[in-house]
């Protein structure tokens, strides 16, 4: 009976070794001015802002752009001394279809090695980027500027051969230090990409690829000498999600930003820790690819699957109710925000009417069908993220109850990035992430299907495009924003995809950290580094 | 008092009612579990063990018992077929090294060689990636991994037997390769192959479970036990029935697989001392 | 022994080269590519991409591609790293000291838990049992889930060990280090001295029921020198090309362990890579690993020919 016992000996000792792992209280000593330890997702590739294919926080702490975003999503300036706009004569249009950006610079900007900021170092940058020998990840825009003018010191004024709306943004991720990069190699300048010379508050002490990056303040900086309050920031580099909380709760590191929405319920409990939430500027919706499967073609299908999903019973339960469910692309923190969109209430009777309507009939097993196609279609969605996993079960019932099958198929992020690229499939359940910008063509013009652009439903309306491409063409922001709204309209009544929720940017932070307020844009929580402080509790 | 005799005699017995059960219990899964296997229940969710749910629900709401039941099917399948899969290929590539000529054997162990020359793991992990693979391309995967020590063990019981007198005995009498091979050999080479066979069951499931863990395990609505750990990974302090139910199922089939295979093993010191 | 040694080297290379081959084959086929990764980016446009791919050549012909690197590779340019632009080199070896160090430590650890009780096992049967028993779970645990475990108990719940990492920031002290080897090394060398010590505890059986040791017994030698004089010096012998060959699988092994414990070795440059379809570090790492494997393979039939002198002839 020995090999029993050992079986049953085993089995005990793990459940104990299990049960006494979830007893006990966490120990925790908080932060201090001198240090915070972040617990960070991914080490980035390089700290080049123009060259990095991921989120910018670190190299936001050290590269400064002309703007930011804060935490409303209002465009603000930081080494630009003012938005230029057609208002304050910072935008002039040419007669030839071209426009002129005219920046002002900011005043006593200096780079961390003293040399003053200037609009030389705007002109750098465009040439490096449109000289093309370069591998940066994205020349949106810039592919539009003829050249700039530096008619002085600080007043760079960017010439556009075409109009180009979201410009304020040009110029989100800073300029490159003429002084240090002129006549090398970019793709090459290991020494800039692993410690930029940058103009904010912070720059890069050490480097210790796999396990950290440690930001050091800058002395004199050019905000004033107080800033930044806190001394050092230290980046520690924890891939796995539950490790990292782990490591939260524990003490080990300080904050997390961006908490997977299922982890912040773990994290309710643990003292001295807030949880910050701002509504993101995206939305989870899927994505119904009218291409590849030819029933999605039919508006009264693609209604008739909106209708069939609960979303607020998804939301409240899978979600654990962190985020709200909303109608469209755009979202309410946007001047662009059109609340007044055609909504698709949970209605199973509905749908069920909708499709028999439009000729799918049920058959023996449940499954409509229509001229001997069932309406049977494969989900795809990315693998490693638990909510979409649950949420794209809690989808294959909902549409169960109408006579729809849906499978699913999980996939990693690259792979579904190059499969939906080159639209090789049925539906998609994702987010889009925004931009600041409320561009909605490249999403949604009848063109602009991969390799194009990211309309990926193939959704093709002549007077959604006409729209869409209008509002690109028109500078002045109200008259911009008013045929967004319309854009807006148009795409709720067509369909295209099923819109679920938005998104919500959790930020786990000590409760001692005063002036974080995370921010909904790609801007990251980062944005107001230099206000940071800790406070006593 | 059990003597180390009686030891011997029902420690297998046990491990074998052991796998026995399970796999029954898998094979009759539909009508043992108690609820349906999709069937999402949100308004039930993270429930903590309790009479009507034994091993507690999920995070849809889902039964863990009955996701642990079809759970087996998927583990066991990859586990049983993947073993038998491997080692009936590194037999009969094991076997033709050692009764073929010099060059076969050089060129079938150099082949082994390579294989067994890149890293385990990483060579999965970038398979499963490139295939994307369903449970049967999974158990293929898994098989093809775990070949190469079954036909180095065969190679050398199948020239150790063909070396022996009764085997020459029989070439000489003019007996065709295939028909001694067949004949003569392969039965010598038995114990050896259920020894790797039972150990090859528990290495496939315990590698199903780590292909899990990096994502590339089998996906999700389908439960395995590996798939079914790695979702309970990030709630084992809140719920912590997640982790420990497929997590003990691993470890107890997997203990018993290898408890069976040492019983079965001719090197048992406890058989030979 | 040297004509061994040449003879196993020149047999690597179109071993070396076949590897290549597959595993370059393999990389190329796995669906989305390196610049996949960008088509998340609102900002990047389509014509960035295909800006891209010519840049990093990803538009010639595979079979182009395949020869332009191994020709760098047989150079000894091992090319850059597509994610942050610098040399594979450069990367690899920034990474190669923490796993050298973790697989190090869990191999010696291990290998002095295996011989400690497989000896132990031979001498008290109570011992052999519990050992056993630990041993066989050993080899039966899912790797991750008991790093996991471990990892909330010790680390989180007790509060004994640091979770994860290599260091503490700011405390370079030898204590901190090796306080954060604890976790990892226990995990890695808990699974590796359980298959260890099932294999020497058998071969030890083996030795203790030759004629020899029965004529040594008989001439009245004392348990203990005939255990640790006669007995563990012939086991050890085929023992040693077992933790060899098993070198380099824990090495690669440790790719769990890396990523449960957030350490810094080269098994979570892959992980990483992989994600990302860096290529040129995959090659690097895969190919690597098999010379590691193919170099160890060389090494303990060497100790086998110099342990045994019969085998150096038919060798």
């Amino acid at each position: 009976m020995i090999l029993a016992r050992r079986i049953v000996h085993t089995a005990l000792t793990a459940t104990a070794l299990a049960l006494l792992a979830c007893s006990g209280e966490p120990r925790r000593t908080g932060p201090t001015n001198d240090l915070l330890i972040v617990g960070y997702d991914r080490e980035p590739d390089t700290m080049n802002r123009y060259a990095t294919h991921i989120l910018e926080d670190i190299e936001s702490c050290v590269v400064e752009g002309l703007v930011t975003n804060d935490e409303r999503m209002n465009i603000i300036p930081v080494l630009a001394a003012e938005l230029p706009t057609l208002a304050n004569g910072g935008v002039r249009m040419l007669g030839d279809g071209g426009m002129d950006v005219i920046w002002k610079l900011r005043p006593g900007v200096r780079w961390h090695d003293g040399v003053p900021h200037t609009s030389a170092d705007v002109k750098f940058t465009v040439d490096a980027i449109n000289k093309g020998d370069w591998k940066p990840e994205s020349v949106d825009g810039f592919d539009r500027i003829s050249s700039v003018d530096t008619p002085d010191s600080l007043t760079a004024v960017v010439h556009y051969t075409e109009v180009y709306a979201p410009y304020l943004l040009q110029f989100v991720r800073g300029t490159l230090p003429k002084h240090l990069l002129d006549g090398k190699d970019l793709n090459t300048a290991h020494d800039y990409d692993r410690a930029p010379l940058g103009t904010g508050p912070y720059r890069v002490k050490e480097w210790r690829t796999g396990e950290h990056i440690l930001l050091e303040r800058v002395p004199d900086h050019w905000r004033g000498a107080e800033y930044p309050r806190i001394k050092q920031i230290l980046f520690r580099f924890v891939t796995n999600t539950t490790t990292r909380i782990n490591q939260l709760k524990a003490g080990e590191v300080d904050m997390v930003a961006l908490v997977a929405w299922d982890k912040v319920r773990e994290l309710r409990e643990v003292s001295g820790l807030r949880l910050n939430h701002v509504v993101g500027n995206g939305y989870e919706h899927v994505t119904l690819n009218q291409r590849h499967f030819p029933a999605f073609a039919d508006v009264s299908v693609r209604q008739a699957l909106a209708h069939a999903v609960d979303r607020e019973l998804i939301v409240r339960t899978v979600l654990d109710g962190e985020v709200e469910v909303v109608n469209g692309p755009v979202q309410p923190l946007s001047a662009a925000y059109e609340p007044n969109v055609r909504a698709y209430p949970f209605d199973t009777a509905r749908a069920n009417a909708l499709l028999t309507q439009a000729g799918w009939a049920r058959g023996a097993d449940g499954v409509r069908t229509k001229d001997g196609t069932r309406l049977t279609f494969t989900l795809i969605t990315q693998t490693g993220f638990a909510i979409r996993e649950n949420v794209s079960q809690a989808l294959q019932q909902a549409f169960s109850a109408v006579g729809v099958e849906m499978k699913v198929r999980l996939m990693d992020g690259t792979t579904i990035s190059g499969t939906w690229f080159s639209g090789e499939f049925d539906a998609m359940l994702h987010w889009w992430q925004m931009g600041a910008d409320p561009e909605l063509t490249l999403f949604f013009a009848g063109d602009r299907a991969p390799p194009a652009g990211r309309n990926i439903n193939y959704v093709n309306d002549a007077a959604l495009t006409e729209l869409l491409y209008r509002s690109d063409r028109t500078v002045d922001a109200t008259a911009r924003n008013a045929l967004l709204r319309e854009a807006q309209r148009r795409i709720a009544e067509l369909a295209p995809e099923i819109v679920l929720y938005n998104t919500a940017k959790i930020d786990a932070v000590p409760a001692t950290l005063r002036n974080f307020t995370g921010n909904p844009t790609n801007a990251g929580p980062f944005w107001n580094v230099h206000l940071w402080e800790i406070g006593t509790p | 008092m059990t003597t180390p005799g009686t030891v011997v005699k029902r420690a297998p017995r046990v491990a074998a009612i052991f796998l026995g059960a399970l796999i029954l219990a898998a094979i009759f899964a539909p009508v043992l579990a108690p609820y349906a296997t999709d069937a999402l229940d949100l308004a039930n969710r993270r429930a903590a063990p309790s009479l009507a749910h034994w091993f507690g629900t999920d995070e849809l709401g889902r039964d863990v018992l009955t996701r642990v039941l079809f759970g087996a099917r998927v583990s066991l399948a990859i586990g049983l077929l993947s073993a038998l899969v491997s080692v009936a290929f590194g037999v009969a590539l094991g076997a033709m090294a050692g009764y073929s000529g010099r060059r076969m054997d050089d060129l079938i162990m150099r082949g082994t060689d390579a294989v067994l020359a890149i890293p385990r793991l990483p060579l999965l992990m970038l398979a499963a990636a490139v295939l994307q693979p369903g449970v049967p391309a999974l158990i293929l995967l898994v098989a093809a991994v775990g070949w190469m020590e079954t036909a180095r063990v065969a190679r050398a019981e199948v020239r150790a037997i063909a070396a022996r007198d009764f085997v020459q005995g029989a070439r000489a009498i003019g007996a065709t390769p295939l028909r001694v091979v067949l004949r003569h050999v392969l039965p010598g080479v038995i114990p050896a192959a259920s020894v790797a066979t039972t150990l090859a069951i528990g290495r496939g499931i315990l590698l199903e479970s780590t292909m899990s863990f990096f994502g590339v395990g089998v996906q999700p609505p389908a439960a395995s036990w590996g798939n079914m750990l790695y979702q309970a990974q990030t709630t084992m302090t809140s719920e912590p029935w997640l982790a420990i139910f497929p997590g003990l199922c691993i470890l107890t089939t997997v203990l018993a697989c290898n408890a069976v295979g040492d019983v079965l093993s001719p090197f048992d010191p406890e058989r030979t001392a | 022994m040297i004509r061994l040694i040449l003879r196993r080297l020149a047999q690597a290379v179109p071993l070396l080269l076949v590897i290549s081959a597959i595993v370059f084959a393999l990389l190329h086929a796995v669906p989305g590519g390196p610049l996949a990764a960008y088509l998340e980016n609102p900002n990047v446009r389509p014509a960035d991409i295909a800006r891209l791919r010519e840049a990093y050549g990803l538009d010639r012909p595979l079979l182009v591609q395949y020869g332009s690197w191994l020709a760098a590779f047989l150079r000894g340019d091992w090319g850059m790293s597509f994610a942050d632009g610098r040399p594979v080199l450069t990367r690899m070896l920034e990474r190669l000291p923490a796993t050298v160090e973790l697989a190090g430590v869990a191999g010696l650890v291990a290998l002095l838990l295996a011989v400690a009780v497989a000896v132990g096992s031979a001498v008290n049967r109570t011992f052999d049992r519990a050992a056993s028993a630990v041993a066989v779970a050993g080899i039966s645990l899912p790797v991750f889930w008991f790093g996991l475990l471990l990892q909330l108990l010790l680390a989180h719940r007790l509060g004994w060990l640091p979770s994860s990492g290599r260091t503490t920031f700011g405390d370079s002290s030898l204590g901190d280090r090796l306080s954060h080897l604890v976790l990892p090394v226990l995990v890695l060398a808990f699974v590796q001295a359980a298959a260890w010590s099932r294999y020497l505890r058998r071969a030890l059986r083996e030795v203790l029921a030759r004629p020899f040791i029965r004529a040594a017994r008989t001439r009245g030698i004392a348990e203990r020198d005939i255990l640790l004089r006669h007995a563990l010096p012939n086991a050890l012998g085929p023992f040693v090309t077992v933790v060899l060959l098993d070198a380099a699988m824990l090495a690669s092994g440790a790719v769990v362990t890396e990523s449960v414990f957030a350490w810094p070795g080269i098994g979570s440059l892959f992980t990483e890579a992989l994600g990302k379809r860096d290529y040129p570090v995959l090659m690097a790492f895969l190919m690597l690993g098999a010379a590691a494997v193919v170099l160890l393979n060389l090494l303990a039939d060497v100790v086998v020919a110099a342990i045994d002198p019969r085998l150096r002839e038919s060798a």
